[in-house]
């Protein structure tokens, strides 16, 4: 059989993508005529010990070398949105850049720059999210906006109760469990670090008992869990209260360590046996608020409290809700309670599951400098009060409302034009029609972008972009490594295609602004920016075997395990909180004084909740997690992919009927934001009430304004909570045979 | 010696990496030619539900009736290693013979792409890689290791002698060269 891979012309590129997931994983890339012909994965002699990729990165060829990739630089001909364009030169659309970019500064000031950044692409060169932000600063500033859509509420969360962000433990410290309780986690789907589902299915094979709590029954938990714990949106807290309830009235807490590493504890304890309400949060109470039988939450309790070490998993997809923070707060308690935190085989919780080593949150990147038009105002560094963060910059899920509303609706800036790079935010954060009003009436939108995406279409001027498989860069894992990967540049860039950072050292030429540019080889500053940065210059010595081999492997000689030092030796290593110790009550969130803010963590009803009036008009709970065929929106052209699992929406059985709706039938799903068209997948794998639709497929609305592409953000909220979180999973909406 | 692969149905999450790792590999348009196929089996209420997958690959048969059945002799199964081969050159197309061997193999193992007079293609056991000494695509792929390859007897001896699995029946007419470890509801 012919063999082209053994063919003299075809090269092997040691690299990784880097799209917004938390794999990394190293990738071989066969090379040939500038075509990505085929991909292998890690050839780590030991296959245990192998990263493996997952199917996304399996058919990355088939998205680089995608036939509708943008290539050349467009302006818009048609009407707004309508996606229309015509071919222009990089000196025309430099020129029209910078020319809006001068004549906007001049007439409405730097802060009417709107910059849109984040997401799409994660390395340390080449991400627009510095490059940008540099350019911009140099050039007298810009507007832009503030947090994450996913791990806002996380970090928020992280940030009170232990004041770090690292809070995860090495996968192969699942191996030390005796009891893992997946909360909204499912790594099957979300990969959450290369290798972590290999790790929980060993952990489970080593006789952990796995329990999962969700609304779904996910891919991992069909995969690994002894039991499925149904539970409606946004109640997770109501059930944790009453677990916690169950463990003080008889007595399991882990008081010793309690009394050692925490503060708060008494005034949780106020609030759980309701001193503080008159509400007392037993099981009965939590059982009518989150659908878990009374019983069930009692011995989950018991069981927690029993089982040494557990590790309870808490993830982002519930903490992306108006009760985010709450959530993760109250995972943290409760693995303080059962002395779970800093201890081999348990958990600190948190959402998050960083490690410091390897981690993304670490990485080099090009200094961005200061930007003009936030040297005043109130100092946000440290703080935890939203109202503070949210006077410069723009709350992210707040996009279109900013655009909309300007000063007059109590945001920073009157947007005058926006400039976007490494994102698609009008198909990721919530409320696409509303994004859709906005981006029409935006006087002046330029977009770099890789495809033409949802919101590309909205470009006054559309600027192509490379792939990561057309530069090098270095990438890191997140959130749990421990590994460097290196990305060596695979092909030259295809079409007029270039990165972010070349688009911007171009355009400072046009806006006259001196010394942007880096002035050095690309190959040269990745080296600097391993050899400054504090951490890869520990751990990666020998540069050019770096490059070479494309990944760094950081051996660990035993598993890390978050806060281990602080409890180990809480003399000499306190928390890095106000009181160095775990606080489960927080005095700086007191101090905020906001309803939504309370300083226990507590269950607080939010907005579209079961009882919400709007419960009678639209009684269904939206879930929209992680696709695992996409990264979020990225890879959505890709063919390969969309084969392999079809966009369809989740519904039980008892309610399909209730609408007349059997599997594959064409249905709607709508409320008062939108309508969506997509088809049934009647299953047993959710709870009554709740619907699931993956997020990151392309709006599209029709002439009708029905969204043909069924982008999940056509029904969410636009909002955020107390802590900040984006509220993509507090939505009601109907469904309806189309 | 015959080849064979391992499935451990408990450890698939029905991820698709095996999927598309193949199509990569041996360069399979998109549609639906796809040599490795994941298949979904739900049985159960709400919240005590089974779930399982189940590949849909060529097996590579000690008896490969898809062989009998091809009226143009396209396929061909290997002396040396049992691997059941397709010469899509002899294959006639499956407007002009029916599909045949699809109509004949128990795991509906043969593949056409949605053109006319598309040629039947189907799993080659990555042969090219076997070659060098490198597992087959798939295998690679697979992040949980819920796939495994080789001699049919060394599978045996690693990981016993199951063939049944749900969604999955031995033929015994075929004899098809797998060993299961069977998912089986609590
Ligand atoms: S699985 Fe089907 S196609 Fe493969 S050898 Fe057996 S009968 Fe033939
Ligand atoms: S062995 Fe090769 S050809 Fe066969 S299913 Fe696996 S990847 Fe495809
Ligand atoms: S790659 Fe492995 S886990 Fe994924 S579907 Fe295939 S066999 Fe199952």
């Amino acid at each position: 059989m012919e063999n082209p891979q053994q063919s003299q012309d075809v090269r092997i590129v040691r690299a990784t993508s880097a799209f917004d997931c938390g794999g990394r994983c190293p990738l071989l890339l066969h090379v040939k005529d500038n075509k990505i012909i085929r991909i292998e994965g890690d050839d780590h002699p030991d296959s245990d010990r192998q990263l493996r990729t997952c199917l996304r990165c399996r058919a990355y060829r088939k998205y680089v070398h995608h036939p509708e990739r943008l290539m050349h630089p467009q302006k818009r001909v048609g009407a707004k949105g309508e996606g229309r364009f015509e071919r222009i030169s990089w000196d025309e659309a430099l020129s029209i850049l910078s020319g809006k970019l001068k004549e906007t500064k001049d007439k409405f000031g730097p802060e009417s720059i709107l910059l849109m950044t984040g997401g799409g692409y994660l390395a340390s060169l080449h991400s627009g999210s510095m490059a940008a932000p540099r350019l911009l600063n140099q050039f007298g500033g810009y507007t832009t906006h503030y947090g994450n859509i996913s791990s806002e509420g996380a970090v928020w969360a992280s940030l009170v109760q232990y004041g770090s962000v690292m809070v995860g433990h090495s996968r192969e410290d699942m191996l030390n469990s005796k009891l893992i309780i997946l909360w909204g986690w499912d790594p099957a789907r979300m990969i959450s670090g290369s290798n972590t589902m290999h790790h929980l299915l060993k952990a489970k094979e080593n006789g952990a008992k796995v329990i999962s709590v969700e609304p779904r029954y996910t891919d991992t938990a069909a995969a690994v869990a002894d039991k499925w714990i149904p539970i409606y949106p946004g109640t997770d807290t109501a059930m944790m209260a009453a677990m916690a309830y169950v463990m003080i009235t008889e007595n399991l807490q882990d008081q010793a360590f309690l009394n050692k590493y925490t503060i708060g504890f008494d005034k949780f304890k106020e609030y759980i046996l309701g001193d503080e309400d008159g509400q007392a949060k037993t099981p009965q109470w939590a059982e009518a608020v989150c659908g878990v039988p009374a019983e069930t939450i009692a011995d989950l309790a018991r069981e927690y409290a029993a089982a040494k070490p557990a590790a309870l998993m808490d993830c982002q997809g519930p903490a992306r809700s108006a009760m985010g923070e709450q959530y993760c707060r109250f995972a943290a308690t409760l693995s303080a309670m059962t002395g779970n935190v800093g201890k081999p085989g348990g958990s600190a919780c948190g959402g998050l599951m960083g490690i410091p080593i390897g981690h993304m949150f670490r990485m080099s990147a090009i200094p961005p400098g200061k930007n003009p038009v936030e040297m005043t105002g109130p100092k946000i560094k440290g703080t935890l009060d939203i109202r503070d963060r949210v006077i410069k910059r723009i709350h992210i899920n707040k996009l279109w409302e900013a655009i909309l509303e300007g000063k007059a609706g109590g945001f920073p800036a009157d947007v005058k034009m926006a400039w976007s790079m490494c994102n698609n935010y009008l198909n990721q954060i919530g409320n696409a029609n509303k994004g859709d009003k906005a981006l029409k009436k935006l006087p002046f939108f330029a977009v770099n972008e890789i495809f033409m995406t949802a919101q590309a279409r909205y470009a006054d001027l559309l600027l192509p972009v490379t792939t990561a498989a057309e530069r090098s860069d270095l990438t890191y894992a997140w959130p749990s490594g421990p590994y460097y990967t290196f990305v060596n540049r695979a092909i030259e860039p295809l079409g007029e295609c270039k990165s972010d950072l070349e688009i911007c050292e171009m355009l400072s030429d046009y806006l006259g602004v001196k010394d942007y540019r880096l002035g050095a080889k690309e190959e040269d500053i990745l080296k600097h920016m391993v050899d400054q940065n504090p951490v890869t210059s520990k751990y990666v010595t020998d540069f050019d075997k770096f490059k070479n081999d494309g990944i760094h492997r950081i051996e660990l000689k035993e598993p890390y395990i978050a806060f281990r030092k602080q409890i180990e030796d809480p003399e000499n290593n306190p928390f890095d909180t106000p009181s160095g110790k775990i606080e489960i009550y927080s005095q700086r969130v007191a101090d905020i004084n906001s309803p939504k803010c309370p300083p226990v963590p507590k269950y607080i009803p939010t907005f579209e909740d079961r009882n919400d009036p709007l419960f009678e008009k639209y009684p269904l709970q939206l879930l929209t997690p992680h696709p695992r065929n996409r990264v979020h929106s990225e890879m959505y052209k890709v063919e390969w992919l969309r084969e392999a699992e079809p966009h369809v929406l989740w519904i039980h059985p008892s309610d399909a009927e209730a609408r007349g709706v059997s599997n594959g039938d064409d249905i709607q799903a709508f409320n008062d934001r939108g309508r969506v068209a997509v088809q049934a997948f009647v299953t047993q794998r959710i709870k009554p009430g709740v619907v699931c639709m993956f997020e990151g497929a392309w709006y599209q609305p029709d002439e009708n304004g029905v969204d043909r592409g069924a982008c999940a953000n056509t029904l969410t909220k636009d909002d955020y909570s107390g802590g900040g979180a984006a509220v993509m999973n507090t939505s009601l909406v109907q469904v309806a045979k189309a | 010696m015959q080849m064979g692969f391992y499935f451990d149905q408990t450890r698939c999450t029905g991820c698709n990496a095996c999927r598309v790792a193949c199509k990569d590999w041996n360069d399979v348009p998109e549609g639906p030619e796809a040599w490795m196929q994941v298949k979904y089996l739900e049985q159960g209420e709400t919240p005590d539900v089974f779930v399982a997958y189940m590949l849909q690959t060529c097996f590579h048969c000690e008896s490969p009736i898809c062989a009998e059945a091809c009226p143009a002799d396209a396929i061909t199964k290997r002396p040396e290693d049992g691997i059941v081969l397709v010469d899509r050159n002899a294959c006639l197309g499956k407007e002009e013979c029916g599909a045949k061997c699809l109509k004949a193999c128990p795991y509906q193992a043969p593949q056409f792409g949605p053109e006319p007079g598309a040629k039947m293609g189907k799993c080659v056991f990555c042969t090219d890689r076997l070659a060098q000494g490198k597992m087959p695509s798939c295998v690679e792929a697979c992040y949980t290791r819920a796939l495994d390859f080789g001699p049919l007897d060394e599978l045996q001896k690693k990981y016993g002698q199951a063939v049944e699995a749900p969604s999955f029946k031995y033929s015994k007419r075929t004899k098809p060269s797998v060993v299961m470890n069977p998912k089986n509801p609590k």
